[in-house]
């Protein structure tokens, strides 16, 4: 099981239901809103090879349809350095 | 996903900045306190105000080091000690992504030496998180005594946190807040913000504290800054920088560098205001006779 984490020196805020990631000290701030909160969420709270199941459930959508954007999504995250393997 | 296109709100960027600060400061191992803004406890601030800037205060002797490594990390000098107010207690950048940052290296109404301030605040901070990092910030009624002093450099009427911070305060925490008021060595300027600034009539920094908190003249306040200084040699360095050109302030009005010419220019302006001030003031004390 491969578990994901916000990296070490990554900031993290939630302001009226959107995410605010930035690396410190530079930056920049990503902003993350709708579907990206819940990718986030589900990637920050289980198993890697689960988030876009657990997506999926969320939403009510086909996870073969979401599965390789949702896997895109989290991979641009941890490529950013904004997620690391735990 | 590409949050340059996106607006972030103030309190946002706010956040981000005081976490972007800790973390340099950790790097470095810089102490620091997070005061005012969304690092006040929510007791003394139940309305959350996030503020317009960061402020922190320094521990003084690190303060080269701290300057040193916002320059390296993108935050550009705004204003300096010396033009940045007449107390020269704070200097403050200007980051593209998290806004304006004040650094103080005191602050203004505290009387014991700089370095012993920040001692006595430090040996009993803690930590909250902003944005997800851990930063420091003076105990609860360190806060409300700064809130306090701060206050007393407005004028009466827009006072809010002496409100919440004092006069709602309970029996045992204005009893802490006087303690601490007189470890700092603070009571003149407190009183100008809670009442009863007439009790230290005669202490040297009374009629800058009266000048501050209820209204002078710029040349009755440069006069009470003179007398309000601690030793001769502070007092002949104050009277000699009354009449020097501001030359941050002067920058930002033109929105550029001032040339030498419009230094100069500036230069005669301000005798000249000065010297109408005091014909004003000696004009309104023959009406009164």
């Amino acid at each position: 099981m491969t578990r994901l984490r916000p990296a070490a020196g990554v900031g993290t805020l939630e302001s009226d239901g959107t995410v605010y990631v930035a690396p410190l000290p530079d930056g920049p701030i990503v902003v993350l809103e709708g579907i990206a909160v819940l990718i986030w969420g589900e990637a920050c709270g289980g198993d890697r090879d689960t988030i876009a199941d657990r997506v999926a459930e969320a939403t009510d959508a086909p996870p073969d349809e979401i599965r390789a954007h949702v896997d895109a999504f989290v991979a641009d995250l941890v490529a950013r350095g904004l997620l690391e393997v735990q | 996903m590409n949050g340059s296109e996106v607006d972030v709100p103030l309190s946002v960027r706010l956040r981000f900045g005081h976490a972007a600060v800790q973390t340099l400061a950790n790097t470095i191992g810089v102490d620091l306190l997070h005061i005012k803004g969304v690092a006040v406890d929510p007791s003394l601030r139940p309305g959350g105000y996030a503020g317009s800037d960061v402020d922190v205060l320094v521990r003084p002797s690190q303060v080269v080091a701290l300057d040193r490594v916002l320059r390296r990390h993108g935050w550009r000098l705004y204003s300096t000690f010396e033009y940045g107010s007449p107390f020269e207690h704070a200097q403050t950048y200007l980051h593209d992504m998290w806004g304006y940052l004040d650094i103080h290296r005191f602050f203004p109404g505290i009387r014991v030496d700089p370095a012993s301030a920040f001692e006595r605040f430090w040996v009993d901070h803690h930590e909250v998180e902003i944005a997800g990092v851990g930063c420091s910030v003076p105990s609860v009624p360190a806060q409300a005594v700064l809130l306090v002093l701060n206050a007393a450099r407005s004028r009466a009427g827009s006072r809010p946190d002496v409100q919440l911070a004092w006069r709602e305060a309970t029996a045992e925490v204005r009893a802490e807040i006087e303690a601490l008021v007189a470890d700092l060595d603070a009571p003149v300027a407190f009183a100008a913000a809670t009442g009863g600034l007439d009790r230290y009539r005669g202490q040297r920094d009374y009629a800058l504290w009266r000048i501050i908190s209820q209204g002078g003249s710029r040349t009755s306040e440069w006069w009470a800054r003179v007398r309000a200084a601690p030793s001769l040699g502070a007092a002949l360095r104050v009277a000699a920088r009354a009449p020097l050109v501001n030359v941050d302030h002067l920058s930002h009005r033109l929105g550029r560098p001032p040339s030498r010419a419009e230094i100069l220019g500036e230069f005669f302006r301000r005798p000249a205001r000065a010297a109408r001030e005091a014909w004003q003031g000696l004009r309104r004390a023959g009406a009164n006779r």
